[in-house]
């Protein structure tokens, strides 16, 4: 194998995902191979029903592919037991999801670290960083608040911080702004992209929007479960 | 409505299948309890009035002094009275049967010939009861006994075939002269039933010549009324003349302050019940908002939507009662043995070898689980109806609406109840031992804490945030917070485990209390050594009388190691319509050697008690409010005597009250001079042991006897008040498991509301065990509050039991003792097994596949 390939972040090869609902079979991925280099942005687009969640699903360690072989961080994950998955994703992956994103009982900062606290981490150490993340995003004096005292926005900053505190290795985002206006989408989408720039940070995003999609380094299309286009993004001008 | 029924709320009983069950379940034990207890009470009054009845026969009026007896020369008088068309008299004894414990023989002692008249003697095989009356060896002998066919068969004895019974003078056997039917009389006691010549019955148990009872047929031209004035007036006023049905009242009226108690432990389960009826139908609004929605929007009215939920409350009583009716038989046998044992043991001697379900228990049964479903139902079916139809069109409608909102009016209705509560159970009784008022404010009490319990339940998140977090990390933190955030959903099982709990503290504290008085009024007032009593370890309803000349074989028997011996008869008799027992002991001994616990008056001098001064219990007293220097008047074998209260002092022999006589006066006015029990003194208590056995071997064998120290009695006085209670324990177990079903339920549905979150966690790397701590956590909580709630209810109940019930319904007031044995007890069973039962639900959640979680919505 070429040496760009073994410094891959994400290798996927081969790689089906059916679901069996009663006799019918759904091929929601249908053989997919990609390979993404480290520190890269891939933006994924595909009208609803393609496999979009289904792949990312599979990246972020959710589930685990019917076949083929799916390489995460030098992992081969795709045979992992149940409890490894979730340590896997806990110390390795960050997720941002499009609602629904934070505990409603927990503060901000507590969403925050919740994936160290449920890695058995002490509050104590953990308080601090979070605080200093959530101020570093614009959430300066908000760590105490609990969700329903945020707004949309507030909210999906808060996730990022959460999916960046730990120091992933990955980053995966199911449109992370498809339930905000645009105004508000973009200064996420710009806080994600600045953020994990600054990290060197892979991130897999999902979305529907094509200028969500054009702040990444890279597209993939993906239609019926295949992937039907890959291309460089042209640097925003 | 029927298609609705059929279409809408069947199908989604199939689709939470389990939580359908459980309710079931629930309904099933609520109602099997209820319907269980109600047989037993009705099995208790049943042998009471069978052994009344069939006893009484078909006489018009009956002469009776059942517990003291009368001369059998009153017969003639009755006799020659005008309008006496017919007499027939009879004594009646219970044998204790010799080496079987605790089984016995009721005796009946009659004319056969004359008794026939009242009552039909049916001879088995070649008895032949037409010849009896001319049968010289069965008149004229004192060992010969007709006995049932059952309990010859049982004995596995023919006729000719020996039994031995206690008679006061020690085993005797006694020859079985022919068998007789079940039918008539000796459908009594279960038919442990036997027949003696009334002579030979005086004779072989001591009874002298006296009659507890003449039959009498009148000329119904005189009246009854009439008659019963004639009669009355012809015999004296110390015996009584009443018709049969009238009997037994004072009977009645013991067993029913028993009965109140398992009445109200079945209440409570069928309480409990209903509260997870309330739990699923609250539930199942809550999931179903845009299935209603739906419906509104397609034109169903508010009042179709309630008659629905209603309807279907409605289905799950009927069937749960169903189930719970056969549920019900096996509760019914299984307690039955305890309770005829501890009502034999405490009341009167019953045989009760079955429980059945009649008629009546069906219908209770029924109606209470329907009823109770559609009354459980009625709030949340409210709620529904009050869906709009743009509900249906709402994405989140499942998510925890309706549990989440506390209203006020619940806090102020609970706190209301709390506060009437105390007023409520100062209100005096509306009928002898039946405490109505006390037992309604412990309905206040606890319904008063369910409805203030979701407040309570939210304001505990903050202070078990931090305990949660310690115990379980961050999975017990969230727990904590789950555990508060749908208040009005979760507060049921915790109110439900708080009633179980309640009651189990409740019970705890009045066992507690009252054991702890009666070891210290038997280490104070009667301090003797060794306890003596034929035929069972205590004196009271269970044992054999002794001839007076026992006490000189005793003496003889302790070789010298007798400092002083107590003659002590314990009779029941009825005075002021109360079966009290009348106490009589050498007062002298008494005095001397015990301190007798005087709550008001002095103790009698001689001279004061010839002249009628008496001492009575503090419960006579108080139930029938006797202050010292009061009278009252006894009916005894020597007429009605006139007694003044001289000293009140506290006194457990019986909780219907008792009246201390000195033994002289005793013998000379009842006319009898057995013993129930000898107090033993000794010289040396180091030699009790030697003592003991040297009483046992020479003894032991002839009376049966039962010598049981100072300690053995005091530990029997305690599992007899324990056991007096035993019920109550299966109830509270009942209703804690009802409490369980109810926590299932609940985090059945909670794991439905945060399947999404469970997602949410899973995504970020929560793996199974956190999830699985999550909702046992939450579980812990509820049980904990659960418990909490219900040590602390269970003291304020207790203190109302103790202190106004219990007075109530015995007239006995001792000191209230918290029992924090079973509190602390209570505790740990109740957290654990709600943890227990919290890991089904958890299980569910920490198995939920991430990605349908985190797509559920
Ligand atoms: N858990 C599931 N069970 C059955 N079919 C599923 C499941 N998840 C997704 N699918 C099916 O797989 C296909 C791809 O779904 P998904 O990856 O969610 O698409 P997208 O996110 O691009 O809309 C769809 O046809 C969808 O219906
Ligand atoms: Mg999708």
């Amino acid at each position: 194998m070429s040496n760009a390939n073994a410094n891959a972040m994400i290798e996927v090869s081969n790689v089906v995902k059916v679901y069996k609902r009663g006799k019918t079979e759904v091929r929601a991925l249908n053989g997919v191979s990609l390979s993404v280099p480290r520190g890269q942005f891939l933006s994924v687009m595909g009208s609803s029903g393609s496999g979009k969640s289904t792949m990312l699903n599979l990246l972020g360690a959710l589930d685990v592919p019917t076949s083929g072989t799916l390489r995460i961080d030098g992992k081969e994950i795709s045979r992992f037991p149940d409890d490894e998955l979730s340590r896997f994703r806990r110390d390795r992956l960050g997720f941002i999801f499009q609602f629904f994103n934070l505990l409603p009982t927990l503060t901000a900062v507590e969403n925050v670290i919740l994936p160290e606290l449920l890695a058995g981490k002490s509050r104590e150490l953990l308080e601090p960083k979070a605080i200093a993340l959530l101020e570093q995003f614009g959430l300066k004096g908000r760590g105490a608040h609990r969700p329903d005292e945020l707004s949309g926005g507030e909210m999906q900053r808060v996730a990022v911080a959460r999916a960046l505190l730990s120091e992933p290795a990955l980053l995966l985002a199911d449109e992370p702004t498809g339930n905000l206006d645009s105004k508000t989408g973009s200064e996420v989408l710009r806080l994600i992209r600045e953020a994990t720039r600054a990290r060197q940070l892979t991130v897999v995003m999902v979305t529907h929007d094509p200028k969500a999609a054009e702040v990444g380094d890279r597209l993939v299309r993906l239609a019926d479960g295949n992937i039907i286009g890959d291309d460089a993004v042209q640097a925003a001008a | 409505m029927w298609s609705l029924l059929r279409f809408v709320s069947f199908r989604h009983v199939f689709q939470s299948p389990l939580r359908s069950l459980l309710t079931l379940v629930g309904v099933a034990v609520g109602v099997a309890t209820l319907v269980g207890i109600a047989a037993i009470n009705r099995s208790v009054m049943d042998a009471f009035r069978s052994t009344i009845d069939t006893v009484a026969g078909k006489a018009d009026l009956t002469v009776a002094a059942e517990t003291s007896g009368f001369s059998e020369d009153l017969l003639e008088t009755v006799r020659a009275t005008p309008g006496v068309l017919h007499a027939a008299g009879g004594l009646s004894v219970v044998a204790p049967v010799n080496n079987s414990p605790g089984e016995s023989l009721y005796i009946m002692g009659v004319d056969l010939l004359d008794d026939g008249y009242f009552r039909t003697y049916e001879g088995a095989g070649e008895t032949n009861v037409g010849k009896l009356a001319d049968d010289l060896e069965f008149l004229n002998s004192t060992d010969r006994i007709l006995v049932s066919e059952r309990f010859a068969r049982a004995k596995n004895l023919g006729v000719g075939g020996i039994i031995e019974l206690q008679t006061h003078e020690g085993a005797r056997p006694f020859v079985i002269h022919g068998l007789l039917k079940e039918t008539g009389p000796l459908k009594a006691f279960g038919g442990s039933v036997g027949v003696m010549f009334f002579g030979s019955l005086q004779e072989a148990f001591g009874k002298g010549r006296t009659l507890t009872r003449i039959d009498v047929a009148i000329d119904q031209q005189v009246g009854l009324e009439a008659m019963k004035e004639r009669l009355q007036k012809a015999v004296g006023a110390s015996i009584e003349v009443d018709s049969p049905d009238k009997r037994g009242s004072a009977v009645t009226t013991m067993v029913r302050s028993f009965q109140l108690g398992l009445n109200l432990g079945s209440g409570v389960a069928l309480l409990v019940g209903v509260f997870l009826v309330y739990n699923t139908v609250s539930i199942s609004v809550v999931q179903r908002r845009r299935e209603i929605g739906t419906l509104r929007a397609l034109g169903a009215t508010r009042r179709r939507i309630r008659v629905l939920f209603a309807l279907e409350a409605a289905v799950f009583g009927l069937l749960g009662s169903l189930l719970g009716m056969p549920l019900g038989v096996l509760v019914g046998k299984a307690a039955i043995g305890s309770v005829a044992n501890s009502v034999s043991e405490i009341y009167v001697r019953v045989n009760i070898n079955d429980v059945k379900l009649g008629s009546s228990e069906l219908i209770l049964g029924l109606t209470l689980g329907v009823l109770g479903s559609v009354f459980a139902a009625l709030r949340p079916a409210w709620i529904a109806s009050g869906v709009q139809p743009v509900e249906a069109l709402r994405k989140d409608a499942a998510i925890g609406a309706g549990a989440v909102e506390v209203k006020a009016w619940p806090t102020w209705v609970g706190l209301g109840l709390l506060i009437f509560a105390w007023p409520v159970a100062q209100i005096p009784p509306p009928l002898e031992n039946f405490p109505a008022f006390g037992y309604t404010a412990i309905f206040f009490i606890l319904m008063g804490i369910t409805l203030l319990s979701p407040i309570v339940l939210r304001w505990l998140n903050v202070p078990f945030q931090r305990p949660g977090e310690l115990l379980f990390g961050i999975s017990g933190r969230l727990a904590a917070d789950n555990f508060a955030r749908a208040p009005v959903r979760t507060a049921v099982p915790v109110s439900a485990l708080s009633i179980g709990v309640t009651m189990a503290v409740t019970v705890g504290a009045f066992i507690g209390s009252f054991q702890a008085s009666a070891d210290k009024w038997i280490e104070q007032a009667i301090p003797a050594d060794l306890f003596v009593t034929s035929s069972a370890r205590l004196a009271g309803t269970q044992n054999q009388p002794m001839k007076a000349e026992v006490e000189a074989e005793l003496l003889a028997a302790g070789n010298g190691n007798i400092e002083a011996l107590n003659p002590v008869r314990l009779m029941a008799h009825d005075v002021l319509g109360l079966r009290v027992f009348v106490i009589s002991l050498d007062s002298s001994i008494h005095e001397k050697l015990g301190s007798t616990m005087i709550l008001e008056g002095k103790i009698p001098t001689p001279e004061e008690r010839a002249k009628g001064y008496v001492t009575v219990s503090e419960n006579f007293s108080r139930r029938r409010d006797l202050k010292v220097g009061s009278t009252f008047v006894m009916k005894t074998p020597t007429g009605e005597h006139t007694y003044t209260v001289g000293t009140i002092i506290i006194d457990y022999t019986s909780d219907q009250g008792s009246v201390i006589l000195d033994r002289s006066i005793f013998k000379e006015q009842f006319k009898t001079d057995q013993v129930d029990t000898f107090h033993v003194y000794l010289k040396d208590k180091s030699k009790l042991e030697e003592t003991r056995n040297a009483i046992t071997a020479k003894l032991g064998k002839q009376y049966d006897l039962y010598v049981l120290s100072n300690d053995e009695l005091r530990q029997e006085a305690k599992k007899l008040v324990g056991g007096a209670f035993a019920i109550t324990y299966a109830m509270e177990t009942v209703a804690v498991a009802l409490a369980l079903l109810g926590i299932i339920n609940t985090l059945l549905a909670a794991v439905l509301d945060r399947t999404r979150e469970i997602g949410l966690l899973r995504a970020v790397g929560a793996d199974r065990g956190h999830v699985l701590k999550l909702f046992t956590g939450e579980a812990f909580f509820i049980g904990l509050t659960g418990s909490l709630f219900g040590v602390a209810t269970g003291g304020v109940v207790g203190f109302i039991v103790t202190n106004i019930v219990g007075v109530q319904a015995t007239g006995w007031n001792f000191p209230y003792a918290y029992p924090w044995m079973t509190a602390v007890q209570m505790i740990l069973i109740g957290t654990v097994s709600a943890i227990i039962a919290g890991l089904y639900p958890a299980r569910r959640a920490a198995r939920l596949d991430v990605v349908e979680a985190l797509a559920y919505e």
